[in-house]
């Protein structure tokens, strides 16, 4: 294997074909076979347009995918851990391992010694392919996306050997989080990072994705997928905590699968970015499974969020729980696109989805669009969504105890994520979401 | 005398954008260190008077002015006012849930702070444990959300915690003694007294139906505000009349006039 490290591929991705893609690397066949495949159908596919449902209020022709230059990501490097991630990790709780990945790459990998000898297996994605391909190609074919999520989906395939691989097995239940950091530095890139997550039965384990960089002065693409898996009785809490800077558009394509008994939660946090999209699906696998679905944003200038979700209830007497709530204020808009399907053998299910959003201005705007598709007779479903105002009444109160009304509204947004952070399992992860989202609506 | 604390002159008010006059020339003065009560029949305008003078948005002040401590404050914010020394105890607090007490009065107290010389979490901790001590409140309840789910007990007492944490010149009192049993009434109304010992210059205007709390916190003056006016003013013996005699002899004065 090549131990070459490589730059941005010196084409736009418009120009690029796979060979320049592939930056001289030589790599391991279980990734060479899936990226070639991955990358012929990116280029057959077209890109989905304003005319189809799940694109309709996120126009990806205002994105320009084809004069950005494509980072295939190199091996993995050990570098020192930077200042910003020691000075998070100083604040933040126990941990049971740290990964930082440069657009994609793997620069800094740790895992606790004890951890490490119950057998739990941190590297990156690429070093992955070498030791477990089987078991990563399987996660990978087994995130079949929706047609919408397609084209992106292929392009991230194309470039996969960015992000990291987390194996727990069986009965081993980890005692902190993973905490990894995605760091996007180089204006004008599209890079990519994968986060393999996967618990076997009886498995206990925790994941907070960071997602940082700092003002971008040109256009760059962070595109992210994750695949999380739990096996029978399994139980993991996965939290995406995205704080990128101004300049930075990111999709993210999340894929949970639960096995029988299972518990998974996922929380996404959106913060920062021009444009952040997540295609989150959780495919209730196995009887007894129990899906979390969380989510909070906030939106200020004129950023956009859009989080569009999947409640795939495949198999009976399983549950599944969706609460996203988002505030805007200034120009932000979000949009929440969510699906509860029930297959016909699904009975018994429990599914539930609510998005709530807050207006903050007269410029912000939220569309929510809930939807339910059963095919089983016997089940528990319900869908809401409300779009409102703060309550004058209770901005009153605040501002006559001396708060602007700046500060007032800033804590009453505060007080409406609080019932979603309030379901994040791990105190540690709690503390380290409020804390960034305290940062970003500056109480 | 120097000039008062508070001082209302011909104050008219009604609410925003409707037409019928709630408050029809009220004028009142509070010096500093004195206690006012200001009782009247429901609906006779003592919450409004109130709310107006916080700063509510909901009303519209048609004529006349609110002095406080000289200086016009119609023209000022909620937060303003606040900031400036005048406190509200709510008939009717808002719950703010998923917020905090201790969180809230944090962000109040150094929403008075300059930028920079904001309290440090324990100083704050101190301060906040002491005033709960002083109205005796379990100390698990900075950590509940803003009057979510409290007793109206619970939230009446809150308002006073909130009062005593803030050290404002002037509190505006608005029923603080009803719905609470008369233990709470005790401890109340020692909170209220405490603060005024601790400060000498502070001025409460304290809206009431019942003379009860009166005989725990000694009024310098009475009024009786009947149909949006004070109809009525005198010393502390004039509670003990409308609580023998009711608004009844008020109402025909009134009515005569
Ligand atoms: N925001 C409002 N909208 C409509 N009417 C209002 C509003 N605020 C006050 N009023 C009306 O103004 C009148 C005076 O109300 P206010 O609450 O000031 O009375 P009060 O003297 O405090 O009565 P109580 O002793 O029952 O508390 C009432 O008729 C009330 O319905
Ligand atoms: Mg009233």
């Amino acid at each position: 294997m090549s131990t070459m490290t490589a730059g941005p591929a010196e084409s736009t991705l418009a120009a690029a074909d796979f060979d320049t893609l592939a930056g001289g690397l030589t790599e391991p066949e279980a990734i060479a076979e899936a990226r070639t495949a991955a990358w012929e159908r990116f280029t057959a596919l077209p890109w989905p347009t304003k005319k189809s449902e799940e694109w309709r209020y996120t126009d990806l022709a205002k994105v320009g995918f084809e004069a950005l230059t494509p980072v295939v990501p190199a091996p993995a490097t050990a570098e020192a851990l930077p200042a910003d991630v020691r000075d998070v990790l100083g604040r933040s709780g126990e941990r049971a391992g740290v990964v930082v990945l440069r657009e994609g790459r793997v620069a800094h990998l740790e895992l606790e010694a004890g951890v490490a000898r119950s057998g739990v297996v941190l590297c990156s994605i690429r070093d992955a392919a070498d030791r477990h391909p089987e078991v990563l190609r399987r996660a990978l074919l087994e995130a079949q996306p929706g047609p919408a999520e397609e084209k992106l989906w292929a392009l991230h395939l194309a470039l996969l050997g960015g992000g990291y691989f987390l194996y727990v097995p069986r009965g081993v239940e980890m005692p902190a989080p993973i905490h990894a950091f995605h760091i996007v530095e180089r204006a004008g890139t599209l890079s990519s990072a994968h986060s393999f997550v996967y618990g076997e039965s009886g498995a206990r384990a925790a994941v907070i994705d960071e997602f940082l960089s700092g003002d971008l002065d040109a256009e760059t693409v962070s595109l992210h997928g994750a695949t999380i898996t739990g096996e029978g009785g399994a139980g993991i809490e996965y939290v995406a905590l995205q704080r990128f800077g101004r300049g930075v558009k990111r999709f993210s394509t999340q894929h949970v699968t639960a096995g029988r008994d299972s518990r998974v939660v996922t929380f996404n946090v959106a913060l920062g970015g021009d444009l952040s999209r997540a295609d989150i699906t959780s495919r209730l696998d196995g009887p007894g499974s129990d899906s979390e679905m969380l989510a909070l944003w906030f939106g200020d200038s004129d950023q956009h969020f859009d989080h569009h979700t999947l409640q795939h209830h495949a198999a009976p007497h399983a549950h599944s729980d969706l609460l996203f709530k988002g505030a805007l204020t200034d120009a932000g808009s979000s949009v929440f696109r969510g699906l509860i399907r029930v297959d016909k053998g699904a009975q018994l299910t429990d599914a539930y989805q609510t998005n709530r959003n807050l207006l903050l201005s007269e410029g912000a705007h939220a569309s929510a669009l809930p939807n339910l598709e059963i095919e089983a007779d016997d089940v528990r479903c319900s869908h809401g969504a409300t779009i409102g105002q703060v309550e004058d009444g209770q901005l009153f109160y605040l501002m006559s105890r001396g708060l602007t009304r700046r500060q007032a509204e800033r804590l009453l947004v505060f007080g409406f994520f609080d019932e979603v952070l309030g379901r994040l399992p791990m105190e540690g992860v709690r503390a380290r979401v409020r804390e960034a989202i305290e940062e970003k609506i500056g109480l | 005398m120097s000039e008062p604390l508070l001082s209302i002159r011909g104050l008219r008010a009604k609410v925003d954008g409707e037409d019928g006059e709630i408050l029809r020339g009220v004028d009142l003065d509070v010096q500093r260190g004195e206690v006012h009560a200001l009782m009247g029949p429901n609906g006779s305008g003592k919450s409004t008077l109130a709310k107006v003078i916080a700063g509510h948005p909901a009303y519209e002040v048609t004529a006349g002015e609110i002095l406080f401590e000289g200086e016009d404050v119609l023209e000022l914010e909620p937060d303003e006012r606040s900031r400036a020394g005048i406190f509200l105890a709510f008939q009717y607090p808002a719950e703010i849930p998923g917020v905090s007490i201790a969180n809230f009065l944090r962000t109040a107290v150094n929403a008075r702070l300059g930028e920079g010389e904001e309290m440090d979490v324990f100083g704050f901790q101190r301060t906040l444990t002491e005033k709960m001590e002083m109205l005796k409140m379990d100390p698990g309840f900075a950590a509940r959300y803003v009057n979510d789910g409290f007793s109206g007990g619970e939230k009446k007492r809150n308002e006073i915690l909130q009062m005593a944490v803030l050290r404002p010149a002037l509190g505006v009192l608005d029923e603080t003694d009803s719905g609470l049993d008369i233990d709470a009434l005790k401890i109340v109304a020692s909170g209220v007294n405490r603060l005024s010992e601790a400060d000498e210059a502070l001025g409460v205007l304290l809206i009431t139906h019942y003379k009860r709390i009166l005989n725990y916190i000694r009024p310098d003056r009475v009024h009786v505000m009947m149909a949006g006016r004070i109809a009525e003013s005198g010393g502390a013996s004039l509670a003990d009349k409308l609580e023998a005699e009711g608004y009844d002899w008020l109402h025909r004065a009134v009515a005569a006039v």
